[in-house]
């Protein structure tokens, strides 16, 4: 089998995993293992391939960004109980080799995914620039709950931007936009109203009458 | 050492039990203490000056050796020289060396792991009192009837490497049982003994041999550059943390290694009590040589590297614990590019109708300016 796909990449890895005793390496392991059993559980099996590293884990998701920001977020709350995870997320291109019951991954999808998870600090996840731009093709708008991080030199000194996730930027942005709403409306309605003032000067648009009834009875009702 | 000797110092000769690249081995009696002993002779160099310098570096060592007094170290009880050659008295033991015994009954993972486990523990011993032996191979390593693993010639590789070195700059030894550092010629530590030992327990579990090849280089290119197997993956019934100890004992670099042999020996403690908490297989035979088959040498068979050492075409294997099948089978059945499909940048009517945030803004001010308008013309 010789395929290449262009997949999202959750690269999880345990933190200082090599200086560990032996007895704790395999306690985390069977941990980590358990994890993935959990957080991949509700992913379709046709949709994820799962690949060892000797101190962590990736699981591939087909054509799906979201899933993968999910399953990252996920893997890392559960493993916050004694498991020092970090993560990284990565979409770009990755190819399967290898006979029947010997496939293998490789790719830059890959590499970029682990390299990332590489920096990370405990518990912290980070995106790639091109999985944010997955995410915002899948999901037009998702993409803000990526904020920027920073940007680090991997150690085939290729810069990368790196994002974070932040559960509160989707709430701030449609505050914003809600903010830039309510503005667009006032100034439209606004310029409405002037224009009119402008054209029929201080000639009212309701008679004083009628206008001094409905501000009588707003002014009960307010009261009572 | 023509003539066959009779009394070596004061040691009177009983027989022969081998003999080695440095000299013979003798069964002799200590007459003063009536104890019998196995003496040690190396033939010391023909050169004058560079005898004296081979027999001082000798007593210097020998006297390192013998301050060592461990249940898992053979004891040197005396050393001198005597016609021309350099001699060590030391304890007799009863039993048969590691590398007789892996040729003919085999060792079984339980075995394995309790010798690594004393010969650890006696390494131990000797760091701490900072003689390292540099040359842990099963042929150094003695067990007796009741099981008990001693480790034999403690400072006498260092007299083989050095006078290698210094005679035809060749590195003697076994080359098989090596560390990185010490086939590059760099100061072996004590973390060079635990990647010996690394190698005796991979041996031991498998029963394969490590680090092989036709010649010297190819063994050291080995050493330095395969990384090996799992034992688990050679050996599937044994404790999956064999294989993280394995794993930690081999590793190229000394930094990320075993730091002393007390952890390794720790480790081994615990894969031990895991080992005797599984019910022996009824298949399991102890009597008689075990043959293993390797597998091939796959890309399957390799060990999966840490994420630092991911490139673009470093391959991953995929995981044994979750099946797989099914994406691979989609990914199979996949028209070519159906799979390959790179993210676009949203578009502005995109957006319009895909996000909600911005949905809602245009819609609203639309709605705004239609009401605007109406005021404003109406």
């Amino acid at each position: 089998m010789n395929s290449s796909i262009v997949a999202s990449v959750v690269f999880l890895k345990i933190l200082d995993f090599a200086r560990r005793p032996a007895s704790e390496q395999a306690r985390m392991r069977a941990q980590l293992e358990a994890v993935l059993a959990v957080v991949t559980a509700d992913i379709a099996p046709a949709s994820r391939i799962v690949v060892e590293a000797s101190d962590g884990a990736a699981v591939v998701l087909i054509g799906d960004p979201i899933s993968a920001l999910r399953l990252g977020q996920r893997a890392l709350t559960a493993a916050a109980a004694g498991l020092p995870l970090s993560g990284g997320l990565n979409h770009g291109a990755l190819q399967i080799s290898g006979g029947k019951g010997a496939e293998g991954l490789r790719g830059d999808g890959m590499a970029v995914a682990a390299s990332i998870a590489e920096s990370a600090a405990a518990s912290r996840l980070l995106a790639s620039r091109s999985f944010r731009d997955a995410l915002a093709d899948a999901a037009p708008g998702r993409e803000a709950e990526l904020v920027p991080a920073g940007t680090y030199s991997d150690a085939g000194l290729r810069s990368h931007e790196v994002f974070a996730p932040d559960d509160k930027a989707l709430a701030r942005r449609r505050r914003r936009y809600a903010a830039a709403t309510v503005a667009l409306m006032v100034a439209f309605f606004g310029a409405g109203l002037g224009w009119r003032v402008m054209a029929d000067g201080n000639k009212p648009f309701a008679s004083p009458e009628m206008a001094n009834h409905y501000f009588r009875a707003l002014v009960q009702r307010v009261s009572y | 050492m023509a003539k066959k000797a009779t009394k070596i110092g004061r040691y009177k000769i009983l027989g022969e039990l081998g003999r080695g690249a440095m000299g013979v081995v003798y069964k002799a009696e200590d007459p003063n203490l009536d104890r019998i002993v196995a003496l040690k002779t190396i033939i010391l160099t023909d050169d004058a000056k560079g005898r004296d310098e081979y027999r001082k570096r000798f007593f210097l060592e020998a006297k390192a050796a013998g301050k060592l007094n461990h249940p898992n170290v053979v004891t040197t009880f005396d050393c001198g020289d005597h016609e021309g050659m350099a001699y060590l008295a030391m304890e007799l033991l009863e039993g048969t060396d590691l590398r007789t015994r892996m040729t003919t009954k085999g060792v079984t993972p339980l075995e394995a792991v309790d010798i690594a486990k004393q010969v650890a523990e006696g390494l131990a011993y000797a760091h701490e009192r900072g003689v390292v032996h540099r040359d842990i191979k099963p042929a150094n390593i003695m067990l007796d009837e009741r099981g008990r693993a001693k480790i034999m010639d403690f400072g006498l590789a260092r007299m083989r490497i050095a006078d290698h070195k210094t005679s035809t700059g060749m590195v003697l030894g076994t080359p098989r049982y090596m560390s990185p550092e010490q086939i590059a010629g760099q100061p072996v530590d004590q973390r060079s003994d635990i990647f010996s030992l690394g190698i005796v327990l991979y041996e031991m579990l498998t029963g394969t041999r490590l680090f092989s090849g036709e010649d010297i280089h190819q063994v050291e290119y080995s050493i330095r550059e395969v990384d090996p197997v799992p034992p688990t993956r050679v050996m599937p019934g044994l404790p999956a943390m064999l294989d993280f100890v394995v794993a930690r004992a081999l590793k190229k670099d000394p930094a990320v290694r075993y730091q002393d042999a007390q952890q390794l020996a720790a480790d081994l403690a615990t894969c031990l009590a895991e080992l005797r908490s599984q019910p022996v297989p009824a298949s399991a035979e102890t009597e008689g040589s075990r043959t293993v088959k390797l597998e091939p040498s796959g890309d399957k068979n390799v060990e999966a590297p840490a994420a630092r050492a991911i490139a673009v075409d470093t391959r991953l294997p995929l995981s044994r614990l979750l099946d797989n099948s099914a994406a691979l089978k989609r990914i199979a059945g996949a028209r070519p590019g159906e799979l390959a499909h790179t993210p676009q940048s949203v578009g502005a009517v995109r957006r319009l109708f895909a996000d909600d945030a911005v949905r809602r803004l245009c819609l609203l001010s639309l709605f705004a300016s239609v009401a605007g308008a109406y005021v404003a013309l109406i």
